[in-house]
């Protein structure tokens, strides 16, 4: 088993809540990427058995939900909003300098595992531009400084 | 000047609270509708308010929840889009995190008026603080009662879930939105039957904004006269805009509807940044036409960004200067769209895809002469044509912006590079 | 009065079309001739309005509208030809060739292709897409995708136009779990669940149902192009549900089957045994000339020698020791003309009623009670089964036994709402549709019917069922109680399926082979009689026994058993102007016979007892002590073996002829090629055999259509009488030494002991396996592929255990239909139930 006794339970516990087994699929991926960090076969077959539903049908659902990475990535995964709003404030450049100071390309992991680069679209934080998110977390209003001290941050936390 | 009614308390960092958001006046309107009014009155309130969706398209409130089967035997559904994916829009995580029992609330209210007894708030997978507020709001509602069996002891029961999505702009497509929800891939649905009739689990449901269901309890505690005394002949009370982009004070702003767009951006937003001039307005979210400084004085409501060519939306305006490459904005939003596109239908899946590659090599100055004619011919083909909206959405920029500022492409297939260079940095 | 259907009234270009309310636009242009273009639309599928090709004009509606999933309104205008119109169908066409990669030359869909048809007929000659196509590459075996997604399916995703029709199917129809839709957008692909495959018995539909040449099979596959084929109409020759099928055939070899809808039948659906199936009539090692036993050895011989020896050996036998010394077994897969003429040759040329078609069932009693035959005669209609509100399902496991009744009982519950009960010894795959499937003790199922009798007896009795006291005295003093312990369900499920039955409008009660196969099957009868009398089921449904193969309906309705009913008794003495006295003997009984030489010859035609009768032993016995044994089939089987007399057997693709499904409904099938090698179809082999021994059989053709007709005339007791059975209750003694009773039936992919030919069906399963439940096999620790040995009272088999998901309770299943696996070798013809002990094989 890959998902842990509070994983598992809080997969149960939701499912109490909806009137129709299915639903709960995508909750239950959820509760499994902030366990694991990513999804797996592995993961489909047991949410699956959890929650009664064909392992096809979450294993499907899993991979039309972009937001879920399938593969592991790094402990810290740097997702930059590339769309719109945040471009025109400089997001690419953005993704440059993390790019320069991680030492890795956007789509990479740092040989540490620390640190995973990608860029995604609309974050709903487009007043803020430009911004990121590193796991749960909102960075927004970023400027060189203020990436330099998330990052020093981020390493000192390991 | 800003009318604060859904953002009176978005500054008080213990409205989160429910003691707070009571202290306030809060669940006032929710006691009021459980106590003393009939669904079908608090669906006339809504209706005299004029209240239009919040979520883009301005549909009636009101109207839409009367859709809703009086005598079907299946339970209904409410839920709350807070799906807020549509580039530029970033209003209603902020009601949800700094004004989480308001949505609840409105919530509530709603659910009420169309018999709900279950109801979601879909809020999308990234927005993890304001799905957690959300959560802990419920939890309090529940905890003093305010949800759950017997409210205030008027045998009324409701439940509410907040459940988060997985990273996917189409499942703010209400009916992708009822899919996904279902635990299917966020795919849309053909319509009919419309989700008031059929929705989740094929039983009567009403989807709307966050922002629409957050002014309900406003509209009860001081009627619907009250809030359509507010705004325009048509589009009444206030609307909180998102402006983003060029300009010096980006952020929410909640105005009266009818303000100017010439107001929310000099006077809200500080004007543009320093030493640059406007080149072009986006007023409704990345999916909607653009506007020329030169209507920058067009009202904010429905009907004049209609009459000014563009679509008041999801009220997320932004702002480009004259740095802007109009190709480069448009391969941003086409690649946004083609990625977006759930895969259904024809015209959306395949012709989003091809669009891309025209507009990318043009952007990289391999676009050929005649790509502009199969870009518009392209476009003619997929508007109208798909399943959901999300195909309007993808090409309505683009063919504004081929009629607005088509000499930019021109010369960039001419030219083999931009007109002008957009290279952003950031501080 | 008689329900009225609304009716809606609209104009498509410029014709005014009158349907039935809740039509589509599609479906109201179809019906006066107007073609519509489709991709994603099926007549059988909810409409997804996907692919866009089927737009519409609607005069007041400014968008161009999906004719597939717009209702037709009072009023509407439609036009389905505009400018508009095809402006738009271009556009989608243009837009799925974008990615498509045009490799009509080798694609096997050419010639049959939606995309291409089309294309050619709405689309244009140019693209004006100039870059290079996306490609999906998984596992590049040709110039193309080819990617194996299930033992006879290839996909290509390139090919797809994501019309999900196949996905749809698979789930909505058929309700597998096999195939999905995997990433989004323009990457959306289709594919299996990781590490899974498309195996059900359904997976060929999927193929059949793809517009384009994106799912292909094995079968068919760059073996020859469409146009040079020929069409050819046949009925399935496997189960009873008779499912029409298209054979296509080019000079003398038949290249696939595919459906041939029919609505009141299988709805367009195959099963794979179905079709693929007919590959076994042109598979190396067929019988191709007569064989005759010289010493121990059988050689080759002319059809005159072996025909002449076989009339003069039943000669000699018959006027030695008479005609009651031969009997005849023949597979209830030949048709009924083969049928008639076994018959008639036996009891008109040799006076014996010693024949049988029922050569895969234990202890069947010469004479049925007229409880068991009302229930196999009864009528039954598969299309009925989807206006019952509610459906019990007995002693079958559906989906195996008759693949196209279970599609129906799906669709009854899933689209139409009925409650379905099941009622097994084991859990099956229709227990996950049913409200409660009670799974009772192997053994006694009469208790648990008895038991439902009991309450609704005393509940009818109260509403007047004039039945109900006679019943009520009859159970006594039985009660639930005991009922449900005997048969370890809880008494309140039992009560819920009582409440259920009583309250129900409609009712289908659908029994299968586990009853009709069993030795209690009389007992089991009598009991769901008593249920159909108390629950007044000639007013409110229907109830039967549904036959098992392709036409042991045929087989019944003919007389090919050897005690008749008077009716049919009457009407055969009749027609051939006379009838045996003697008494007929049933296949067990002609064994049982044999082996105490009271029998000397027997004549088998396309059955093979010494593998399927449920006694090895005792058949092998039997068959030793016979005089003279002549066996009819397309292969050698273990009863050719013993053959002193083999005829090459033509298959059913190389004859016409008529097969009688289980509702009773005769239906024709077209030979499609000329009979293998030497081979001859059983009604020639018979009537050579007749002509030679006394006589032809029939003057002409017609008199067999003739003889056909009138004893089909011969009402099978329509109607339920109402009189109460005896009441019977068993109680299942378990064995310690033998803890595991063992069912003995045919494997998902097979049907009978020829299938095992067919090189796509042996592709699914090649070899027998012991299917267990994963709690048994976690009990036992046995593993997926482990070998373990069977061992019951009579014999040892040592084979690989398969861990079934469908099953969750300690019995174990072998199937029938491999000749290296004599599974009835551990099977008893005096038991009930066989019983085995299991044992892990640690691998060498
Ligand atoms: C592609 C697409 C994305 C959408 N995204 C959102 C969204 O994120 N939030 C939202 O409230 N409505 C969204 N909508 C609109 C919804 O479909 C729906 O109209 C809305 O939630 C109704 O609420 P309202 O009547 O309160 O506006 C979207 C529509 C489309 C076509
Ligand atoms: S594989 Fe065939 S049936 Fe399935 S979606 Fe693609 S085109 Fe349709
Ligand atoms: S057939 Fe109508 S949309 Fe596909």
């Amino acid at each position: 088993m890959i998902l842990n006794k509070i994983s598992i339970a809080e997969i149960k516990e939701r499912m109490v809540k909806y009137p129709r087994r299915k639903s709960v699929i995508l909750p239950a991926l959820t509760v499994a990427y902030r366990q694991v960090g990513h999804l797996s076969d592995q993961i489909y077959r047991e949410i699956s058995d959890i929650i009664e539903v064909p392992y096809i049908e979450v294993a499907e659902a899993a991979s039309f939900y972009t937001m879920f990475p399938k593969e592991p990535v790094g402990k810290y995964l740097i997702q930059v909003c590339h769309n719109i709003s945040c471009a025109l404030l400089g997001a690419d450049s953005l993704v440059g300098y993390l790019e320069e100071k991680l030492g890795i390309k956007k789509g990479e992991t740092t040989p540490d595992n620390l640190f995973t680069l990608i860029s995604v679209e609309c974050l709903g934080s487009c007043a803020s531009a430009p911004m990121m998110q590193i796991n749960d977390k909102y960075y927004e209003n970023l400027t060189r400084e203020k990436v330099d001290r998330i990052l020093e941050e981020l390493r000192r936390q390991g | 000047m800003e009318k604060r009614i859904l953002f009176k308390y978005i500054d008080d960092p213990n409205q989160i609270h429910i003691d707070t958001y009571i202290a306030h006046g809060g669940y006032k309107a929710w006691e009021k509708t459980l106590k003393t009014m009939q669904p079908a009155q608090v669906i006339d309130e809504v209706k005299k308010s004029g209240l239009r969706g919040r979520g883009g398209a301005g549909f009636p409130a009101g109207m839409k929840w009367n859709f809703v089967p009086k005598d079907s035997p299946k339970p209904r559904y409410l839920i709350c889009n807070a799906d807020e994916s549509e580039p530029g829009t970033c209003k209603d995580r902020v009601l949800m995190e700094q004004d989480p029992h308001g949505v609840v609330e409105g919530m509530a209210i709603a659910a009420y008026a169309i018999g709900s007894h279950l109801a979601f708030c879909y809020v999308r997978g990234e927005f993890v603080k304001p799905a957690a507020l959300m959560e802990q709001a419920v939890k309090e509602a529940y905890d003093k009662k305010m949800l759950g069996k017997n409210i205030f002891g008027t045998g009324y029961d409701l439940n509410m879930v907040v459940h988060t999505g997985g990273g996917a702009y189409i499942c703010g497509e209400e009916t992708a939105l009822l899919n996904s929800l279902e635990g299917e891939r966020g795919m849309s649905r053909i319509r009919p039957p419309f989700p008031a009739v059929e929705g989740l689990y094929a039983c009567p449901t009403v989807v709307n904004n966050v922002e629409t269901l957050a002014a309900v309890p406003h509209i009860i505690n001081n009627g619907g006269e009250w809030y359509a005394s507010m705004g325009t002949e048509k589009s009444k009370g206030t609307k909180i805009f998102s402006l983003s982009g060029h300009v010096k004070k980006p952020g929410n702003y909640e105005v009266e509807m009818g303000t100017p767009l010439s107001y929310l951006i000099s006077e809200l937003g500080g004007g543009p940044l320093d030493g640059h001039k406007i080149k072009a307005i986006i007023p409704g979210g990345s999916s909607t036409p653009f506007l020329l400084p030169s209507q920058i004085d067009a009202p904010l409501d429905y009907e004049s960004i209609a009459a000014a060519g563009s679509m008041l939306g999801s009220g997320a305006v932004i702002v480009m200067d004259e740095r802007t490459c109009m190709v480069w904005v448009i391969e941003r939003l086409i690649h946004f769209y083609r990625h977006e596109s759930c895969g259904k239908c024809t015209p959306c899946r395949e012709g989003t895809g091809w669009l891309e590659q025209l507009i990318s090599r043009i952007e990289r100055g391999e676009g050929k002469p005649g790509d502009l004619e199969k870009i518009d011919s392209i476009c003619d083909n997929i508007l109208g044509r798909t399943i959901c909206p999300l195909g309007d959405a993808a090409v309505m920029p683009i063919q504004s912006a081929l009629k607005l500022f088509r000499d930019e492409f021109q010369y960039h297939i001419d030219h083999k590079k931009c007109l002008v260079k957009s290279e952003f940095e950031f501080k | 009065m008689a329900d009225t259907v609304a009716t809606v009234t609209l104009t498509i270009n410029g014709r005014e079309v009158t349907v039935p309310k809740g039509t589509t636009v599609l479906e109201a242009a179809k019906s006066v001739g107007i073609e519509i273009p489709t991709f994603c639309w099926h007549p059988k599928l909810k409409p997804v309005g996907a692919c866009r090709i089927c737009y519409v004009e609607i005069e007041k509606m400014p968008k161009l509208q999906v004719s597939c999933a717009t209702e037709a309104m009072p009023g509407m205008v439609v036009n389905t030809e505009s400018e508009k119109v095809k402006e738009g169908r271009k556009a989608v066409l243009e837009f799925i060739l974008i990615n498509h990669p045009l490799d009509c030359p080798t694609c096997d869909k050419g010639g049959e292709c939606d995309l291409q048809d089309n294309t050619f007929a709405h689309g244009i000659d140019d693209s004006r897409f100039d870059f290079n196509k996306y490609r999906f590459i998984r596992e590049r075996k040709s110039t193309f995708d080819d990617y194996r997604i299930g033992p006879e399916i290839v996909r290509n995703q390139n090919r797809c136009i994501l019309c999900f029709k196949c996905v749809r199917a698979n789930k909505e129809i058929f309700g597998e779990y096999d195939l999905g839709v995997f990433q989004g957008g323009n990457i959306s692909e289709i594919d299996t669940a990781p590490g899974e495959k498309v195996d059900s018995i359904y997976s060929g539909n999927l193929v059949e149902i793809c517009p384009v040449g994106a799912l292909t099979n094995t079968d068919w596959r760059y073996k020859i192009r469409v146009w040079k084929t020929q069409q050819v109409k046949s009925v399935c020759s496997y189960c009873a549900d008779g499912c029409n099928l298209t054979l296509w055939k080019e000079r003398d070899k038949v290249y696939r089957v595919t459906s041939r809808r029919n609505d009141v039948i299988d709805e367009g659906w195959i099963c794979d045994v179905g079709r693929y199936g007919y590959q076994l009539a042109s598979v190396e090692g067929r019988l191709t000339t007569p064989l005759i036993k010289k010493g121990d050895k059988q050689v080759a011989a002319t059809w005159e020698e072996a025909i002449g020896l076989i009339a003069r050996k039943f000669r000699e036998i018959k006027d030695k020791k008479g005609g009651v010394c031969i009997g005849g077994l023949i597979s209830p897969q030949q048709d009924c003309e083969a049928l008639l003429a076994f018959s008639k040759f036996f009891r008109t040329q040799l006076h014996s009623n010693n024949i049988d078609f029922r050569t895969e069932y234990k202890m069947l009693p010469e004479k049925e009670s007229p409880y068991y035959s009302r229930l196999t005669s009864a009528s039954f209609r598969i299309a009925d089964i989807e206006n019952s509100d509610t459906i019990l399902v007995v002693g079958t496991n559906l989906i195996k036994e008759h693949p196209i009744v279970h599609l129906r009982v799906r669709k009854a519950v899933n689209q139409k709402g009925a409650k379905l009960y099941t009622l097994n010894p084991f859990t099956t795959k229709s227990g996950d549709l049913s409200r409660d499937e009670i799974v009772h003790v192997p053994g006694t199922l009469e208790a648990f019917l008895n038991g439902l009798c009991i309450g609704l007896a005393e509940k009818a009795d109260g509403e007047g069922n004039v039945r109900a006291a006679e019943l009520k005295a009859r159970l006594e003093p039985n009660t639930t109680a005991k009922a449900a312990e005997i048969c370890g369900i809880s008494e309140a499920r039992l009560n819920d399926l009582a409440e259920a039955l009583r309250s129900a409008k409609k009712i289908s009660i659908i029994v299968g082979e586990l009853v009709s196969g069993s030795p209690a099957r009389e007992a089991i009868a009598a009991a769901i009689h008593n249920l159909t009398v108390v629950l007044n089921l000639n007013e409110r449904g229907q109830a039967a026994i549904l036959s098992r193969a392709a036409n042991s309906k045929g087989a019944e309705r003919l007389g090919v058993m050897p005690s008749l009913s008077k009716e049919l008794q009457q009407k055969l003495k009749s027609m051939w102007g006379g009838f045996p006295e003697t008494e007929g003997r049933a296949t067990d009984r002609m064994i049982h016979a044999a082996k105490k030489e009271e029998l000397d010859a027997l004549l088998i035609i396309g059955a093979n007892p010494v593998a399927s009768f449920p006694d090895g032993q005792f058949v092998r016995e039997g068959l030793d002590k016979l005089d003279f044994t002549v066996v009819a089939d397309l292969y050698e089987t273990e009863t050719t073996e013993k053959a002193d007399v083999v005829l090459p057997l033509s298959s059913w693709v190389e004859q016409s002829g008529h097969f009688i499904n289980l509702e009773g409904t005769m239906q024709r099938f077209e030979a499609a090629i000329k009979p293998v090698g030497n081979s001859r179809p059983g009604r020639q082999i018979i009537e050579d055999i007749a002509r030679e021994f006394k006589g032809g059989l029939f003057a002409d053709a017609h008199e067999i259509a003739r003889e056909m007709q009138e004893l089909l005339n011969v009402e099978p007791r329509p109607s339920f009488p109402d009189a109460v059975a005896e009441v019977k209750f068993a109680e299942e003694k378990i064995e310690k030494d033998y803890p595991y009773p063992l069912f003995v039936v045919d494997e998902m992919h097979h049907f009978g002991h020829l299938t095992e030919r067919s090189r796509s069906l042996a592709a699914f399963a090649a070899e027998a396996q012991v299917e267990i439940s994963p709690s048994l096999a976690e009990k036992l620790q046995i593993e997926n592929g482990s070998l373990v040995r069977l061992e019951s009272e009579t014999g040892k088999l040592v084979l690989p255990a398969k861990i079934s998901e469908m099953l969750d309770n300690d019995v174990i299943l072998i199937s029938r239909n491999f000749s290296g696996t004599a599974a009835n070798m551990l099977q008893m013809r005096k038991k009930r139930i066989d019983r085995v002990r299991l044992i892990r094989v640690d691998e060498k």
